[in-house]
């Protein structure tokens, strides 16, 4: 990442590997459970281990649901160039499901049960150049 | 348990009152409630309040304290609740339970806020890092509440075919039900024509399905069977009061988290439904006996779903009831004939209270231009953040 200069919005969201980026989430070693992001301990509570330990989620999943942000979002939230965009929901398996913005897809050619594919873009430059990235889901088979 | 009875209500209408300290919201609701029980401060024997993070509270959310220095140091206690939207609900709950054991006979539950404009904004006091949704939803992908609620809408338009339409004809009803109700901000009727006209916020959902934020206050006195006797007015009993926080497992999209662990046969939505199971348990009746619901429409989408999810009719009847005028005042059952949320604006803290205050005068037949003839049995649902849920029953 360093050269590159860019960073993620949130540190310990994404792990860029080899193969592309994927989520960051825990999986418990109790019971077995899966969430995004990581968690201090584990919310089940017919869990008595409460072990949960850091977890990549995969990097496709299906739409469940899907809107479209229309209004600007209050200032914590940056995006170089805004306009409206999608939001949709995720489930990557295992019953988890993970919102997130949607990209390279039009709102037209959304569908529910489509399969998707995690990847990084920029969403602003910092003051100091620095791009600024955030995770999005694509339609699988569009992601470079 | 012994029998608790609702003595008065009172609230200051909603709208958005500039002049008006978040105190003087809270006092004027208070009189009111005082003047409506045939009762006087003194006679209050304890007082618990809706804790704000908007507005007074001397920053610590003692805004019970804060109102008894104002207007009756009377050593009473003082019980200050949080729950974000729900905590008037919870202050009605507390309340029910001084005055059930036994140990005061007279308590009164008050919620009162001024809300700032707009989106409401992350609050104070939380690390900018992966641990705290609330950064996350917003730093990560912008996601205001209303993209919330239309995830939910845009599901239930896949699963049940849930038209535009019918969608916008929730939001006319709502309007419709406000019309007669002084204490309502949004009046003026509106057809599904102007609702599918109003701007899109976050498809489905336009400008006219979306409550907006409101300044407002409202306040229950509870009592024993001994004082609603001495009032002179109806006895209208809580048969039901219940809280509840989130089951694992749930499927609601949950404001502000960025993901749902979903389990399957965990009920939507579980810290309300939780709730209102437990309130029906309570006062030993169920769906089939409920002559109106006054619930938590933060959106049009929750019009149709939530009575579903009550256990009302079935999950995609919600629809047809709306289309055939069923849950309209004078219909099988009556949905927010005070007009609801989205025609109140949601004054967070004093949201719970105001329902629970609708259903008092609708059981004692007073409320005037939006009355549900010879209601009998009434219920609240309420949600708040942190996966807080409430639900009241009163009956006469």
């Amino acid at each position: 990442m360093g050269e590159a200069a860019e960073r993620f919005v949130v540190e310990g969201l994404v792990e860029q590997t080899p193969a592309g980026p994927r989520l960051i989430g825990s999986r418990c070693g109790g019971c077995g459970t899966t969430y995004f992001p990581q968690k201090a301990s584990c919310p089940n509570p017919a869990c008595t281990d409460k072990a949960p330990v850091a977890a990549l989620l995969p990097d496709q999943g299906t739409l469940y649901s899907y809107t479209v942000q229309r209004y600007q979002p209050p200032p914590l939230f940056r995006m170089d160039g805004w306009e409206p965009y999608l939001l949709g929901l995720v489930d990557m398996g295992e019953g988890l499901q993970v919102m997130g913005m949607l990209t390279g897809v039009k709102e037209q050619e959304v569908r529910i049960g489509m399969t998707l594919q995690l990847v990084t873009e920029p969403l602003y430059c910092d003051d100091d150049g620095t791009a600024v990235l955030t995770y999005k889901f694509t339609p699988a088979g569009t992601a470079l | 348990m012994r029998p608790v009875y609702a003595l008065g209500a009172g609230a200051h209408p909603w709208g958005k009152w500039p002049e008006k300290p978040q105190l003087q919201l809270a006092l004027e609701a208070m009189s009111a409630a005082l003047v409506d029980a045939g009762i006087v401060w003194a006679e209050v024997q304890g007082l618990v309040a809706a804790s704000s993070r908007f507005e007074g509270g001397m920053g610590w959310g003692l805004h019970a304290n804060e109102v008894v220095q104002a207007v009756a140091e009377q050593g009473i206690p003082c019980i200050n609740v949080g729950g974000a939207c729900a905590a008037g609900a919870i202050a009605l709950q507390t309340a029910h339970a001084l005055v059930a054991s036994g140990q005061y006979d007279v308590v009164a539950a008050l919620g009162a806020e001024r809300m700032p404009k707009g989106f409401i904004p992350r609050p104070p006091g939380s690390a900018d890092d992966r641990s705290d949704n609330d950064f996350l939803r917003w730093v990560a992908m912008g996601a205001t509440n209303p993209a919330y609620w239309a995830i939910e809408a845009r599901r239930r338009q896949h699963e049940h075919r849930t038209s535009e339409r019918t969608l916008a004809q929730a939001s006319a009803l709502m309007r419709r039900n406000a019309g007669g109700n002084r204490l309502a901000r949004y009046r003026d009727p509106i057809s599904e024509e102007d609702v599918l006209a109003s701007p899109m916020v976050a498809d489905p959902l336009h400008l006219l399905q979306i409550c907006p934020v409101s300044d407002g206050a409202a306040a229950v006195i509870l009592g024993s069977e001994e004082f609603v006797r001495r009032s002179g007015k109806a006895a209208v009993r809580v048969a039901g009061c219940a809280v509840g926080s989130g089951q694992f497992g749930d499927p609601a999209r949950r404001i502000p988290t960025i993901s749902s662990t979903v389990r399957e046969g965990v009920a939507h939505t579980s810290e309300v439904t939780g709730a209102v199971r437990a309130a029906f348990e309570l006062a030993g009746i169920g769906p089939e006996d409920v002559d109106l619901l006054e619930m938590a429409d933060n959106s049009a989408w929750h019009i149709l779903a939530w009575p579903e999810l009550f256990g009302f009719y079935e999950p995609g009847q919600g629809d047809w009831m709306l289309e055939q005028g069923k849950l309209a005042i004078g219909g099988e059952l009556a949905i927010n004939p005070s007009g609801g949320f989205l025609s109140f604006g949601e004054a967070t803290t004093a949201q719970a209270l105001l329902q629970v205050s609708e259903v008092l005068w609708q059981l004692r037949g007073e409320a005037h231009g939006h009355q549900v003839p010879d209601a009998k049995v009434g219920m609240t649902a309420v949600l708040g953040l942190g996966a807080n849920g409430g639900s009241v029953i009163l009956t006469r």
